[in-house]
């Protein structure tokens, strides 16, 4: 939550302050975990850490899934089709 | 198979998206599939041996070649799809789909970015380009780029409970990323998955970049809130 001294001394934001900024801040480049009001605020200092965490864990979230074999079987038709130029431009549907 | 075959397709689709409204059949992207930050590109598109060759030899109409093109992308593709569709069918359609558009148009690839780099951006033109021949994926692209509130996530002021960090697997996260609304996953997909920048999203959905950075944004928040709920369950259920 907003604390009293930042309210008082006028310099720091308060929690929804801060996190209307958030986005700015992370696209800004700017350490944002060292950032005043969240040294000073558990809440947001936890908020900065899981969208922090949520971002490197999608970065590390390999392909892991594989077409059926239909698709294969699809591009093939769809391949001959343009082959015999019947359908140039059109791709068609998998079988 | 004969892959020797001349079709009419130049690489190019071109066509101006009216703020937020798509037309049927009408779509912006950028004249030819571009790559995201070599730092990116190296991380997501490391060499792969014998690609090269088989590129060659596809680009001259090799059948084995392409199918081995389609070996060596076929999950990566399909998982890009699937992740921005959230649905098998079409994602396999899509699949298929891309591969065809790289039959079509292999034979412009130049080797300017690294070949993966550049199925994949075709790839997301292909799911971009069906998205808004469905109207983006509801109804609209403004619609889509803002959720309603209900979707939306909500402030987190005052609530001290649970962290994530360390705490989540990939599976949580690929859940909770299916259980994103559209508009959401889109941007989240391409830039904290993929890693395309806001400039590179915002001129594939024909949006702000600050709007791009704010959805990116709402769809960590609401991640976030997904996987929390998340760890309610499982902590009520031990």
């Amino acid at each position: 939550m907003s604390d009293i001294r930042d309210k008082q001394d006028g310099k720091s934001m308060d929690c929804a302050e801060f996190q209307q900024r958030l986005p700015e801040l992370f696209e800004s480049g700017v350490k944002v975990s060292q950032d005043e009001h969240v040294l000073g605020c558990e809440n947001c200092a936890a908020l900065v850490r899981d969208l922090e965490y949520i971002a490197s864990q999608a970065k590390l979230l390999l392909p892991i899934h594989d077409p059926s074999p239909g698709v294969w079987d699809g591009i093939q038709q769809a391949i001959r089709g343009e082959a015999n130029q019947k359908t140039p431009e059109h791709s068609g549907k998998r079988p | 198979m004969n892959l020797a075959v001349q079709t009419k397709s130049s690489g190019r689709l071109t066509g101006e998206a009216k703020r937020g409204i798509f037309k049927t059949g009408e779509v912006r992207m950028s004249a030819e599939p571009s790559q995201p930050k070599i730092v990116q590109h190296m991380r997501r598109n490391p060499p792969i041996d014998g690609e090269a060759e088989a590129i060659a030899k596809a680009q001259g109409g090799d059948a084995q070649s392409f199918e081995i093109l389609y070996s060596l992308h076929k999950r990566r593709v399909y998982s890009l799809c699937l992740r921005m569709l959230g649905n098998v069918a079409e994602a396999e359609d899509l699949t298929q789909e891309a591969f065809l558009q790289l039959y079509r148009k292999i034979g412009t690839f130049r080797g300017d970015s690294a070949f993966s780099t550049w199925l994949h951006r075709l790839a997301v033109n292909v799911v971009l380009m069906h998205l808004r021949k469905k109207g983006l994926p509801q109804v609209s692209l403004e619609e889509t780029l803002e959720p309603s509130q209900d979707d939306g996530p909500r402030k987190d002021i005052g609530e001290r409970d649970l962290v994530l960090s360390g705490s989540i697997d990939r599976v949580a996260l690929e859940r909770a990323v299916e259980n994103l609304p559209p508009g959401y996953r889109l941007v989240f997909v391409l830039h904290d998955v993929e890693g395309y920048e806001h400039n590179e999203i915002a001129d594939m959905l024909s949006c702000s970049i600050g709007n791009s950075k704010s959805q990116l944004h709402k769809a960590r928040m609401k991640l976030r809130d997904l996987l929390r709920s998340g760890q309610r369950k499982e902590e009520s259920i031990a």
